[in-house]
């Protein structure tokens, strides 16, 4: 069974591999989201999260496998045109300009727009993140950890991409305010159409949010189901406990609905 | 030969001479320490100053032409003893930019300002050194007894020079070729992990920095003696990157290649436009030396950085064939002992100075019978208003490879970190053999024999896997420069014992192929292994591992647990951080589990599997 | 009283130079992580284009636009074909930064003797006339040095638009603060950094100008202590920071000048050395800019 969605998917990964140079980290991961929902990839340490989401972004080259946004295949591609196909990723550190001021990020957010919609986009996004409205002329770098956060996912939503990828973007916050983010701003994401595929450290709060997930562990998808068939499993608490022979469950291709 | 041609060729060979020993200290300073030196080029002028003053008669003399400091008309070799001296002792106010954690390339540029600084001081200050006129008529050594321009007096001159130079390179290479050479090279690859082996990284570099100034001040005498003027257009930062360009593209790191380079480049290359026909307007050769000279070091930085005599692997053998038996008694322990050492034939004279220091006043504590080596006692550290650790208190008993888990951000590092001592704590003790070592600071923890491994890469680049186990020993004599200085013969047992030490490691953990492959060849796996073994070279009692097996294959991860294990079985104590919870399972016993800064549970892995809070600690990440 | 105006309004000559100097040079620095230190020849092989147009007929106040073109051209050359390609190939990035250094020292002897070989050893000048003294303020200068200070002026205000008003200067210091997050906004990196060293060589070239015009006279090594004296202002406001380069240009350039009338005249650089080397031993982020490792 695949991921729920009402037509193909937004952003389809096949088979990637990708690594820093000394090998790869993931080995042959295929994962996909539909417009409309939000899917996470959740594991241990060191079972390739970031990586996953850095090959697919453009940030490293993946030296196997295909990457699509709808139909366009962006495997390969440097993060510039990554992000011009319409994929917006939020970074798990360095997720800011914290030189510039608030306002200036979310016009660096929309540097591919026409200089009349940059205007109007930001009061959109501070419409969704209306305490950024009160910070707008305050530098990046002396924002709260929260605020940070709220500001890199203002940042991405001022292209209103397709995609949106998300890596861990509840670390270092508070656990009320993680909450929020996740069940919050996440979904919102999700209710306006777009696609997104979330990394998260707190598999129980972003299972709790997500409609699939896949399981990753020593850089292969462990295990791919919807949250309430995962939570019921025991399988899947094992899985954090590298428990088992690390055969990948290969989630056969969804079909479209 | 005519005489013009004899004394064209005792000029280039006192030349050679002289650039030879100043390339030698600056290859000293650059290739062998990694100090990027602009300001090299005043080490040679406050020596030929010295020089100078020192062989001049007062200022009032010739007609009082010239006003300078000093001129008390010493005779020679004074004023070449004083020049290597004042040399050396210029060194001093350098280590001022060279000792702080600065950019390498901001304090490179600190060091070109100071040269610039001093050039223009000097330059406009005319009652020391006569300004810009410079100092000339400065009298060539035994001038009263001997005429400077005779054959005779050339040819010994240019002798004298050489062999200088060759005392120059003998003196550098006895300092490179040893246990303190080793250190300056690791230095050189990765100051930080030298620092944290205990090389003190300000005593090194300022030890480098005197002895390549007193050479380049020997240089500027011995030059000055026979060009017998000397001025501030002399000695520009011009001249200061000819010298680098010297030793870039002679070979930076080989003592061999800084003598080639002396001779191909400021000998070679300014004497090779002599040839040319004159060309152009006046002054037209010269920029294009100058251009050529620039020209040549973008080039070789480009095809060849390691110049034309790269630096040379060091093979290391035992200088001894058969090492002292305690040494090595495998399979027994690394650790033999202290009782049975003492005994050795050969007498403490070779062990004890390989010992970590022992502990002063703690006689019953040190029991080996004391079932528990390291203890917390509410030990806390706060970061940021955050408990990163809260209140732990754990104990790690004797012979266990004890596990320590947990999520992300649960505080294990951290608390490691304060085990080692590389972390300050908020509240509460750390005991280790029942001694409060709280704060105790790492290196000495370190010579305590509680050691801690490191995450991310640290092996030494351009040192073999031997030489990166032999950095790790402390207490080599030959790793210092008064004990590089005294030769091999004084420092050659304690290096052949660690030698012995390191290639039954080697042996053990199966890279004895490794051992003369650079640390910056290796693979991931292969690193860790070097990692361990240099934290096992200093024969620590309790071992701290901040997630050895990662990126490592399971397979080699496997072979490392098992050899962990072995350690553990002959006496030593392991605490390991580790996410790969599959060789926790299989290895570790018992598992300390964390989460948000507490301890959760401890126990088998299977125990914590059991136990609802833990897996869910897991899951909520 | 006069003594002090005088030396002020020197200092401010001084500091005009320095600031449209110092500026180019601190955003190389912030764009591409590398103390081009041949930016002293840049300018003083721009300062001879415009000589040699001068020696043509062309008005110097001419001459500097096309100084300004040609020190645009010579930086890009000088990034894309040099630091660039050496940034890429080593990795390291400690072994890398030294490299550099030294590169950019081995550049400084290629064009400034390249230059002479072509132009000769003797000390040339521009034909112009210096204008009438003009009394404004209190201060006493030549019409020439008032349009230096406002020359430098009008640039310190266009790069104060150019950083806070448009989009290129915001795209420029967003990839001087993290090139990768920029990537992923979808600015094209690589051209925004072409395009940072073709504005700053072009502020290369008109300092080189103007420095050639403010000395008098000038050689092809004239620019050597004077890039000296602009490290000190970079490092003074915090290399990387634009406007820690012009306050560091305004403190050094009075400075040197006042400490020059009260104290003595050749010694006037050695204040700039001085405070270079006590902002490296003590803060070396500057004073402008973040405390970094």
């Amino acid at each position: 069974m695949g991921p729920p969605g009402r037509e193909g998917p937004a952003l389809l990964a096949e088979d990637v591999r990708a690594g820093y140079g000394a090998g790869d980290i993931i080995h042959g991961v295929s994962v996909q989201v539909s417009p409309g929902a939000v899917a996470s990839v959740v594991g241990p340490n060191g079972s390739g999260k970031s990586t996953l989401l850095k090959a697919l972004c453009g940030v490293i080259r993946p030296s196997a496998g295909r990457v699509r946004v709808g139909d366009r295949d962006i495997t390969g591609l440097p993060p510039e045109e990554v992000a011009r196909a319409g994929v917006g990723y939020v970074p798990q550190v360095d997720d800011v300009f914290a030189p510039l001021t608030v306002r200036e990020n979310l016009e660096m957010g929309g540097y591919l727009l026409a200089g009349r919609t940059v205007a109007e986009r930001v009061e959109r996004v501070v419409g969704i993140f209306p305490r950024l409205g009160n910070m707008l002329t305050r530098r990046a770098g002396r924002l709260s950890g929260g605020e940070r956060k709220m500001l890199a996912m203002g940042r991405v939503l001022m292209l209103e991409p397709a995609v949106f990828l998300l890596d861990e973007p509840t670390a270092n916050l508070a656990p009320q305010v993680a909450t929020e983010l996740l069940t919050g701003h996440v979904r919102t994401l999700a209710e306006v159409g777009a696609a997104v595929l979330i990394v998260e450290q707190r598999a129980r709060a972003v299972l709790a949010i997500s409609d699939y997930t896949y399981v990753l562990g020593g850089g292969q998808v462990l295990m791919a189901d919807t949250p309430a068939h995962l939570n019921a499993s025991q399988e899947f608490t094992e899985s954090f406990f590298g428990v088992g022979p690390k055969v990948p469950q290969t989630p056969q291709a969804p079909k479209s609905s | 030969m005519t005489t013009a041609q004899l004394y064209y060729l005792l000029n280039l060979l006192i030349y050679a001479g002289v650039d030879i020993i100043a390339c030698l200290g600056l290859s000293q300073q650059f290739g062998v320490a990694g100090l990027t030196n602009f300001g090299f080029i005043i080490f040679q002028a406050a020596g030929a100053y010295t020089a100078a003053i020192l062989s001049l008669p007062a200022a009032s003399a010739n007609g009082g032409f010239q006003s300078y400091i000093g001129g008390w008309n010493l005779p020679f070799p004074v004023p070449w003893i004083g020049a290597a001296i004042v040399g050396a002792l210029i060194a001093l106010p350098f280590t001022f930019l060279v000792g702080r954690r600065l950019r390498g390339d901001f304090a490179a540029v600190g060091l070109l300002v100071t040269a610039v600084m001093i050039n223009l001081l000097v330059t406009n200050y005319r009652p020391f050194l006569n300004g810009s006129a410079g100092l000339s008529l400065i009298p060539a050594p035994l001038q009263g007894k001997y005429n400077p321009q005779g054959a005779g007096y050339q040819w010994a001159y240019a002798v004298a020079a050489l062999l200088l130079a060759a005392g120059a390179f003998w003196l550098v290479q006895r300092v490179t070729e040893s246990p303190y050479g080793r250190s300056l090279r690791a230095m050189r690859d990765n100051d930080i992990v030298a620092d944290s082996l205990g090389k003190s990284l300000f005593a090194q570099r300022t030890s480098v920095l005197v002895l390549g100034g007193a050479l380049a001040g020997l240089s500027g005498g011995v030059l000055v003696g026979y060009i017998t003027t000397w001025s501030p257009g002399a000695w520009g930062y011009a001249e200061t990157i000819v010298l680098f360009a010297a030793v870039i593209i002679g070979g930076a790191g080989n003592h061999r290649g800084a003598i080639l380079g002396a001779i191909l480049v400021p000998v070679g290359f300014e004497e090779a436009t002599r040839y040319l026909p004159a060309f152009g307007p006046p002054g037209f050769v010269d920029d294009l030396q100058w251009v050529a000279i620039g020209l040549l070091v973008v080039i070789f930085l480009w095809f060849r950085p390691q110049g034309i005599l790269p630096e040379r692997r060091r093979i290391i053998g035992a200088t001894n064939n058969i090492p002292n038996e305690d040494v090595v008694s495998l399979p027994g322990p690394l650790r033999a002992s202290r009782g049975a050492m003492d005994a050795s034939p050969d007498g403490p004279a070779v062990r004890t100075s390989m010992q970590p220091a022992p502990f002063a006043g703690s006689p019953a504590a040190a029991a080996p019978n004391d079932p528990v080596v390291l203890r917390t006692v509410d030990l806390t550290r706060d970061f940021g208003g955050v408990h990163a650790v809260a209140a732990v208190s754990i104990e790690v008993r004797r012979g266990t490879l004890t596990g320590l888990i947990g999520p992300n951000g649960a505080g294990k590092s951290t608390l490691l970190g304060t085990l080692a001592g590389t972390i300050p704590v908020t509240s509460g003790q750390v005991i280790y053999q029942g001694n409060d070592v709280t704060h105790v600071p790492a290196y000495r923890r370190a010579r305590l024999g509680l050691v801690r491994t490191f995450q991310l890469a640290s092996e030494f680049k351009r040192l073999t896997v031997m030489e990166n186990l032999l950095s790790a020993v402390p207490g080599n004599r030959g790793d210092s420069l008064a004990g590089s200085l005294r030769g091999r013969r004084y420092w050659r047992r304690d290096e052949d014992a660690a030698i012995a030490r390191a290639r039954v490691l080697l042996e053990r953990f199966g890279l004895s192929g490794y051992a003369d492959t650079y640390g910056g060849d290796l693979s991931g796996g292969q690193r860790r292994l070097t990692e361990i073994m240099r934290a096992l070279m200093t024969e620590p009692t309790m071992l701290l591992l901040d997630e050895p097996m990662a990126g490592v294959h399971p397979r080699l991860a496997r072979q490392i647990g098992a050899q962990l294990l072995d350690l553990c079985a002959e006496g030593m104590t392991i605490l390991m951080v580790e996410h790969e919870l599959a060789i926790m399972d299989e290895f570790c016993d018992p598992v300390i589990m964390m989460a948000e800064g507490a301890v959760l549970a401890t126990g088998t892995m299977t125990d914590l599997r059991a136990r609802t809070e833990v897996v869910e600690a897991y899951l909520v990440g | 009283m006069s003594l002090f105006l005088a030396s002020f309004g020197f200092g401010l000559v001084t500091a005009a130079v320095l600031a449209i100097a110092a500026v180019g040079f601190t955003m190389q620095f912030a764009v591409t992580d590398v103390l081009n230190l041949a930016y002293g020849a840049v300018m003083i092989a721009s300062a001879f284009v415009a000589y040699a147009l001068n020696q043509a007929g062309v008005n110097v106040w001419i001459g500097l636009l096309a100084a300004a073109a040609a020190g645009a051209v010579g930086s890009v050359l000088l990034n894309q074909g040099i630091y660039t390609p050496f940034q890429r190939r080593i990795g390291d990035a400690a072994r890398s930064r030294i490299t550099l250094v030294i590169v950019s020292l081995g550049m400084t002897l290629i064009i400034e003797f390249g230059l002479q070989a072509i132009v000769g050893g003797t000390s040339v000048s521009y034909t112009m006339s210096q204008g009438p003294t003009v009394k404004a303020g209190g201060l006493v200068l030549t019409a020439v040095q008032f349009v230096i200070i406002g020359l430098a002026v009008v640039v310190m205000a266009a790069v104060h638009g150019l950083l806070r008003y448009t989009k290129l200067g915001k795209a420029m210091r967003a990839t001087s603060a993290n090139r990768s997050l920029a990537r992923n906004c979808g600015i094209r990196t690589g051209r925004i950094v072409t395009v940072t060293w073709a504005v700053t060589g072009a502020l290369c070239g008109i300092a080189g100008t103007v420095f050639a015009i403010n000395n008098g006279s000038f050689g092809a090594t004239s620019a050597d202590l004077f890039l000296v004296v602009i490290l000190a202002a970079v490092f003074l406001g915090g290399p990387g920071s634009a406007y820690g380069a012009m306050l560091g240009a305004l403190i050094i350039g009075l400075a040197t000048e006042i400490s020059a009338a009260y104290i003595t005249p050749s010694y006037k650089d050695v204040i700039a050395f001085a405070v270079l080397l006590i902002m490296l031993a003590v803060r070396p982020s500057g004073l402008l800019g973040t405390a970094v490792s």
